[in-house]
């Protein structure tokens, strides 16, 4: 978290201005997160245990009704396919969800860290209905368990997949049999002198 | 002989004691049913004509687009959100593409936003055209869907002549749109952007919209199996269909005000004259009723916006390679089906690091197990019609 915390003093610092800033600040007292804001994205991180008690927070207290999405992002420094961090990263499952209001169309995003070897955070099915099948397709592609939700099988997938396809370490099989032939973009054309600033060798998948 | 009340109800209590004992069946409908619009299998306990405990059992079209989005670079993803909602396909490329524009900071100039928005919105009319069509087929009714689909066809002509395409367009690139399919020199650098007659003619076809907004009113609105068929048949309260994350023209249907191009500034719609329509029931006719008048707000829209399309390039300076800076950000736009957004995270590559895909048929879908709970069989086609819903924007 250590590395997070000093992300969100130079968000902060340079976003005073923002005319965003003041509802940001305001959903994040009320949750007790802090408030990011990223090209006009209000994003909430909160601490895992109050997961929960955030949305219901949102919900029943700010009047956000409207459910939008629940996913996850891995951030890990090794991938099987797909482009690295540019740096290290703390690895770890960043749990985010988006709701709305209703009336003046506003949204924020709340997010929370949780552990990459075993993925845990209690389910907001009970606050919002929506959530179910969200959550069922972030339990298949990422491995998170779902505390409290009624029905956590597999969405998309077939039951008995072996793996979490959208994990980094997940490895894309037709790349590894065969090349991707949309490489040929990346390279210059042949007498062209402001060709491409990075050879396509440089490309992972290449 | 006449019956006196004491017979009357000894009577009617014979009959509710004859009432058949009735076993539960499990009936799957689908996945290859022609009302489900895809793949879609639902598994439904039924006893007698009602259903209860309804399962939607999707993936069938699964493609992995999240996956396959981070490796690929952000030029070649385009024609990947092309393919998520195929009925709209121009109105999948822009939030995606204006997700990259605002962590680029690029600003896009008018001509190309304007551009942009006539198309958007064409990908809106003729994505509710093809509802015009469908659900009265659903019901039963054949005729209309001659009457839409050829002004449809008159759209996704003109779409055709700007793009190159008529459902997957690609037709976006970070920072503006790509010259016109067909226009200007191969060898010489002139750069026509729109194709000539391009104005008169989508002036034409939004009036000839028009015309079929009526007659559909006519034929569909004034027919009485159809009000039998809609009114009060699949209610959705806002609250619940907030809570599901239904959007777009499902949610507006139970009165909800809010309309993503009124709120997000993702093209310039500030710039237009354009009413919400709302509806109050939350019925199927209802859901009906509101995409029939979005189609001619969005004739409104299309008319204002060529009157008023400034001149001007069509593309903003951007490198050769397009790499988008650190950041991540949020990006939804009012697409024919509801909220359509992409969570798009970047690390300064050539491509992105994630991409959450917010796809609207996904949630409005996922209310069919609360609304379908205790329907009758033939109200479940009429309802999962009514949410306009396409398979490759639930799967992805």
């Amino acid at each position: 978290m250590t590395s997070n915390q000093s992300d969100v003093t130079e968000q902060t610092g340079t976003a005073t201005v923002h005319p965003l800033q003041e509802f940001a600040d305001g959903v994040a007292a009320a949750v007790g997160g802090v408030a990011e804001i990223h090209f006009g994205t209000v994003k909430v991180r909160v601490p895992a245990e109050w997961w929960v008690e955030t949305h219901r927070i949102a919900k029943e207290e700010l009047g956000f009704v409207f459910f939008s999405f629940l996913s996850a992002i891995e951030w890990a420094n090794d991938v099987a396919v797909g482009f690295p961090l540019s740096e290290p990263v703390e690895e770890r499952i960043e749990v985010i969800s988006t709701v709305g209001d209703l009336a003046e169309g506003r949204r924020v995003t709340f997010s929370t860290d949780i552990d990459r070897e075993n993925p845990t955070i209690a389910s907001i099915v009970g606050v919002y209905a929506g959530a179910n099948w969200h959550e069922r397709e972030a339990h298949e592609m990422f491995g998170i368990t779902f505390e409290g939700h009624p029905n956590l099988i597999n969405l998309y997938l077939p039951t008995g997949f072996v793996g979490h396809p959208l994990r980094k370490s997940f490895p894309l099989l037709s790349r590894e049999v065969k090349p991707w032939p949309g490489d040929v973009d990346v390279e210059g054309m042949p007498g062209d002198s402001g060709a491409a600033d990075e050879p396509s060798t440089e490309n992972p998948e290449a | 002989m006449t019956i006196d009340s004491d017979t009357i109800r000894h009577l009617s209590e014979v009959s509710v004691s004859v009432e058949l004992e009735t076993e539960d069946m499990t009936l799957n409908i689908g996945p290859q049913h022609p009302s489900t619009h895809g793949v879609l299998r639902l598994v439904a306990r039924v006893d007698g004509e009602r259903a209860f405990d309804v399962q939607p059992v999707i993936g069938y079209m699964h493609r992995g687009y999240e996956k396959l989005a981070e490796v690929r670079t952000y030029a070649q993803i385009t024609t990947i959100v092309n393919r998520i909602d195929w009925v709209s396909g121009y109105a999948n490329e822009i939030p995606f593409i204006v997700a990259c524009e605002k962590i680029m900071e690029l600003e896009v100039p008018p001509r190309a936003q304007y551009i942009r928005l006539i198309l958007t919105e064409m990908a809106r009319i003729a994505s509710h055209l093809v509802f015009m069509a469908s659900y009265p087929l659903e019901l039963g009714a054949a005729s209309p869907l001659f009457f839409a689909l050829r002004e449809r066809e008159r759209v996704l002509d003109l779409m055709e002549s700007v793009t190159g395409g008529r459902f997957h367009p690609n037709f976006n690139r970070v920072g503006g749109v790509k010259p016109a399919y067909g226009s200007g020199s191969q060898t010489r650098k002139i750069v026509q952007d729109l194709p000539a007659g391009f104005y008169r003619d989508a002036r034409a076809a939004m009036d000839r919209v028009l015309e079929v907004c009526d007659e559909l009113e006519n034929l569909v609105g004034g027919n009485e199996i159809i009000h039998a068929r809609t009114k009060g048949i699949g209610v959705i309260p806002a609250e619940v269909g907030a809570s599901f994350g239904l959007s777009g023209p499902n949610l507006r249907a139970s009165g909800v005000d809010l309309d993503l191009r009124k709120v997000e500034d993702y093209l310039p719609y500030g710039d237009f004259e354009f009413d919400v329509v709302t509806g109050t029931n939350g019925d199927c006719y209802d859901r009906w009723w509101v995409r029939l008048n979005e189609i001619r707000e969005s004739t409104r829209i299309v008319k204002q916006a060529i009157d008023g399309i400034p001149s001007g390039p069509i593309q903003a300076k951007v490198p050769k390679v397009i790499k988008v800076p650190k950041g991540e950000t949020y990006v939804r736009a009012e697409n024919p089906k509801g909220e359509m957004g992409y969570y798009l995270v970047s690390d300064g590559n050539n491509g992105p690091y994630r991409v959450k895909i917010r796809s609207a048929s996904f949630s409005n879908i996922s209310i069919l197990p609360w609304v379908l709970e205790g329907v009758l069989l033939p109200d479940i086609i009429a309802i999962m019609g009514s949410l306009d819903f396409v398979l490759g924007d639930v799967d992805r």
